[in-house]
């Protein structure tokens, strides 16, 4: 037994339905080239009596060994009575199938294709399902073909042989219609039910004895291409019934949505909450900066009142100090200023007496007219004795001439009549004429200026003891013959060297 | 009734404007290829499905390693004005994560987006803010945006946005690139245009023109400048506004600005000492913690300490005060300890 899908051919079938048949279903495909066989469907369905016909794909843990399982094909399998709407709602669904119909099912091997009717009582599960192998086929010959009998295939068929399988096969038959009317059937229905016969295609179609038949002939263009089938839509027949889903058929609103409500709600709430409680831990975080910036402000405000105080004490010291060290620099230099005035007075008191005592010294305070007698009176007093004194320096050098010219004179006379003898006569003449005549002789030549005038001085000297007095008359004599100047030079310089010599 | 049969057609396309993004991980690649499209509406459907994905993080770094930084900064310089202002919302959501952060800096995107300041559409500049703001949450990025000199142009644009909503957000990203490098900031006449902030209608900005003046003034040239600009006497009017953080704000440049004598001083002439007093009572702890901070740096000047000394036991009472959290309490009490110490003090 293999549970399968139900195909719109199989209700064909289900005029079929055979009773006391189990339910067995064949595996059929839609579009698929097994022939579906006719099957005793609602009797099956009705067999099993499962309940809800929607939801129900798999028979029982017993069929699920080649169980191919429908995955695309819209129908279900069912089971139990279809309800009239879940007819419609049948020919709803497939109403809206899609255009091209796909089945696909799980790859199974075929089961043996001699057994079409399935013995379900007399084969029990327990026999092996004779699949149709190819490998255990009795038809397919197997090994060399060349040599093999060909005896029945070839020409008649052995008679014998014939008759025996015919026998055969009449006995198996025989065998088989026994079994089958041992075979259970449905069970009959329970009280007060009855079984009913349900259509499960997609279309439902009005079960009748006779077939409505009716000849119908179509014939297509000649040169036209077969046009493509057209849906098969049958006819509507029947009642039409409609059905409405009244408020609160279905479900309550109110009461379905609150668990979504609170949900959505919540999840709202949650979030929002998050948000708020970010922000807010933010604002916190900004409030206890904000009062630890003010503390800290205000102990900055503290930082820099001290600081100031500070500053302001430290600058009130340095203005102190500064101001004392003026005091004392001015302190200093005014003593300083006193010393040194005291000292310049001291120094600067005998300045005045010790100037005048050495302006004085040094003969700048002088008596004017002392000043112009010595200037001017007495240089020319020295310049008039002077020349006084030249003038009988002159006269006396005249004298002094004469008298050497005289005594030259006498002399050479002397000489002249002393040749004969000589006297010494300069005895007389103390060594002042002896000495002039020695130096006259001694130094005539050599000079003759100056020992004259020694000579002149000498004999001046001598003449001057005894004849002053002459002199002094020869000099007012000789006074307008020769300059008095030279005289008194003469004698000036006489008596100098008189003075030296006798110093 | 429904088919069994898988139909031919594509499913239908609940969202228009998005496009159908791949499975699993084929999505950001393909993703990746759409924005390079030549058509616009599948630049553009692609840009919205992107933007949905950048929420989660790992898209991100997915995205990033498959190279779509540079797509979108191609696709910056896109004409069509919608493009645009999906790259940059993609850009801006991008950001808010760190990871899309590390991207900005890795790809230099932070340049590419600059030229977009001056665009014409309200809505990309406004995803352009957004994006910076989340850029300099962290003290990498704002340094990145102060090393790329973008200082100067967003406090340019301040001045001229006219969208509150825009002033806001540079007003954010000023206050934390000020945090790191305020020198820029000063030589573009930040003060200035902080100063006008301070007196607009939307509280919200005068709020953060205070915070930015504190930021501003913790350098010693910020500290000057807001004297010269004589910022101090607006400072101590908003002490006397009606919303809370605006004036813990106020009191907190005032803290950081009176550091220096010129500061104590014109504080003391617009007469600060009694708003701040009040504002010791005030139910914002950091309020209280300016307050006392800035009274502290009053109580520094002779007539200051004069006026303080009376009220000596108002400090005496918080410092033995407590606090939920044992950081602030801990914080509010030395500070009243040290104000209570500077008022006694005798030279």
């Amino acid at each position: 037994r293999t549970p399968g899908c139900w195909a719109t051919d199989a209700a064909a079938a289900a005029g079929l339905c055979g009773a006391g048949s189990e339910p067995s279903v064949a595996p059929t495909s839609y579009a698929g080239n097994l022939p579906s066989r006719p099957l005793p469907l609602l009797s099956l369905l009705l067999a099993s009596g499962n309940p809800c016909p929607w939801h129900y794909l798999h028979l029982s843990g017993s069929h699920d060994t080649l169980a191919p399982t429908c995955v695309k094909a819209k129908l279900h399998r069912k089971r139990g009575s279809l309800p009239p709407d879940m007819t419609s709602a049948l020919t709803d669904g497939t109403s809206r199938a899609p255009s091209t119909y796909t089945y696909t099912s799980r790859p199974r091997a075929l089961p043996c294709q001699r057994s079409r009717y399935r013995d379900s009582l007399t084969q029990p599960d327990e026999e092996p399902m004779r699949y149709g192998n190819i490998m255990y086929d009795r038809r397919v010959i197997r090994g060399n073909t060349y040599a093999l009998q060909t005896g029945p295939l070839l020409g008649q068929p052995d008679s014998l042989e014939l008759q025996r399988q015919r026998e055969a096969k009449k006995r198996a038959l025989a065998r088989k219609q026994a079994q089958e009317q041992l075979r259970p059937q449905t069970p009959e229905p329970v009280e007060g039910r009855k079984h009913v016969d349900v259509q499960t295609e997609l279309y439902l179609e009005e079960i009748a004895d006779r077939v409505i038949e009716v000849d119908m002939e179509c014939q297509t263009d000649a040169f036209l291409d077969r046009p493509p089938t057209p849906l098969f839509i049958p006819a509507k027949t029947g009642k039409d019934v409609a059905t409405q889903i009244l408020e609160g058929e279905l479900f309550d609103f109110d009461l379905e949505v609150k668990p979504v409500l609170e949900v959505l709600v919540g999840k709202i709430i949650e979030q929002s909450l998050l948000e708020v409680m970010e922000e807010e831990e933010l604002a916190n975080l900004r409030a206890s900066q904000r009062e630890y910036e003010e503390l800290r402000n205000s102990e900055r405000a503290e930082v820099q009142r001290l600081e100031e105080q500070e500053r302001r004490h430290r600058e009130e010291k340095e203005r102190r100090k500064k101001q004392q060290w003026e005091i004392v620099h001015k302190h200093n230099e005014t003593s300083q200023k006193i010393a040194a005035r005291a000292f310049a007075q001291r120094y600067l008191a005998d300045l005045l007496p010790s100037v005048f005592g050495s302006l004085r010294d040094s003969g700048y305070f002088y008596d004017p007219i002392e000043r112009d007698i010595e200037i001017g009176f007495l240089p020319w007093l020295m310049n008039e004795v002077e020349k006084t004194m030249e003038y009988s320096m002159v006269g006396r050098t005249v004298l002094d001439m004469l008298i050497r010219e005289v005594v030259e004179k006498r002399l050479y006379m002397y000489e002249h009549k002393e040749e004969t003898h000589r006297s010494p006569e300069p005895e007389d003449e103390p060594g002042g004429p002896g000495a002039v005549t020695e130096s006259l002789e001694a130094s005539e030549f050599p000079e003759q200026s100056m020992s004259q005038t020694q000579g002149l001085l000498l004999d001046g000297d001598y003449v001057q003891r005894t004849t002053y007095d002459r002199r002094s008359s020869q000099e007012r004599k000789f006074m307008e013959e020769t300059e008095l100047l030279e005289q008194d030079e003469e004698s000036a310089m006489r008596k100098s060297l008189e003075e030296e010599e006798l110093s | 009734m429904a088919h069994s049969q898988n139909s031919m057609e594509f499913p239908v396309n609940i969202n228009t404007t998005q496009i159908t993004t791949a499975y699993g991980h084929r999505a950001l690649p393909k993703l990746k290829e759409e924005l390079q499209s030549e058509d616009l509406q599948t630049r553009q459907k692609a840009l919205m499905a992107l933007c949905d994905l950048m929420h989660d993080p790992e898209c991100i770094y997915k995205a990033m390693s498959i190279g779509c930084m540079e797509n979108l900064k191609v696709l910056l310089k896109d004409s069509n004005s919608m493009v645009r202002i999906k790259t940059t919302e993609v850009l801006y959501i991008t950001a808010s994560h760190s990871v899309g952060r590390y991207a900005f800096l890795e790809h230099d995107i932070v340049l590419a987006l600059s030229f977009l300041l001056n665009d014409l559409s309200p809505v990309c500049r406004g995803n352009l803010y957004k994006a910076y703001m989340q850029l300099v949450q962290v003290p990498r990025g704002a340094q990145e945006i102060i090393s790329k000199g973008l200082i100067s142009p967003l406090v340019w644009k301040l001045q001229v946005e006219r969208e509150e909503e825009f002033q806001e957000l540079i007003l954010d990203t000023l206050v934390l690139c000020l945090r790191e490098d305020a020198t820029e900031a000063l030589g573009s006449n930040v003060v200035l245009v902080l100063k006008q902030k301070l007196l607009s209608v939307n509280e919200n900005i005068r709020s953060k023109a205070a915070h930015a003046l504190l930021n501003v003034s913790i350098s010693r040239e910020g500290k000057k400048q807001v004297c010269k600009f004589d910022v101090i006497p607006i400072l101590v009017h908003l002490l006397k506004d009606p919303v809370e953080h605006v004036k813990s704000n106020a009191a907190g440049a005032l803290m950081f600005a009176t550091v220096i004598t010129e500061g104590k001083y014109a504080a003391l002439e617009a007469q600060a000492i009694s708003p701040l007093l009040e504002l010791l009572h005030s139910p914002m702890t950091v309020a209280r913690l300016n307050a006392t901070k800035a009274l502290t740096m009053l109580a520094e000047a002779p007539e200051g300490r004069k006026v303080l000394q009376v009220h000596v036991p108002t400090f005496r009472a918080m410092e033995v005060e407590s606090h939920e959290k044992p950081q602030v309490a801990e914080a509010l009490q030395r500070a009243a300890r040290i104000a209570v110490s500077v008022i006694e003090f005798k030279p």
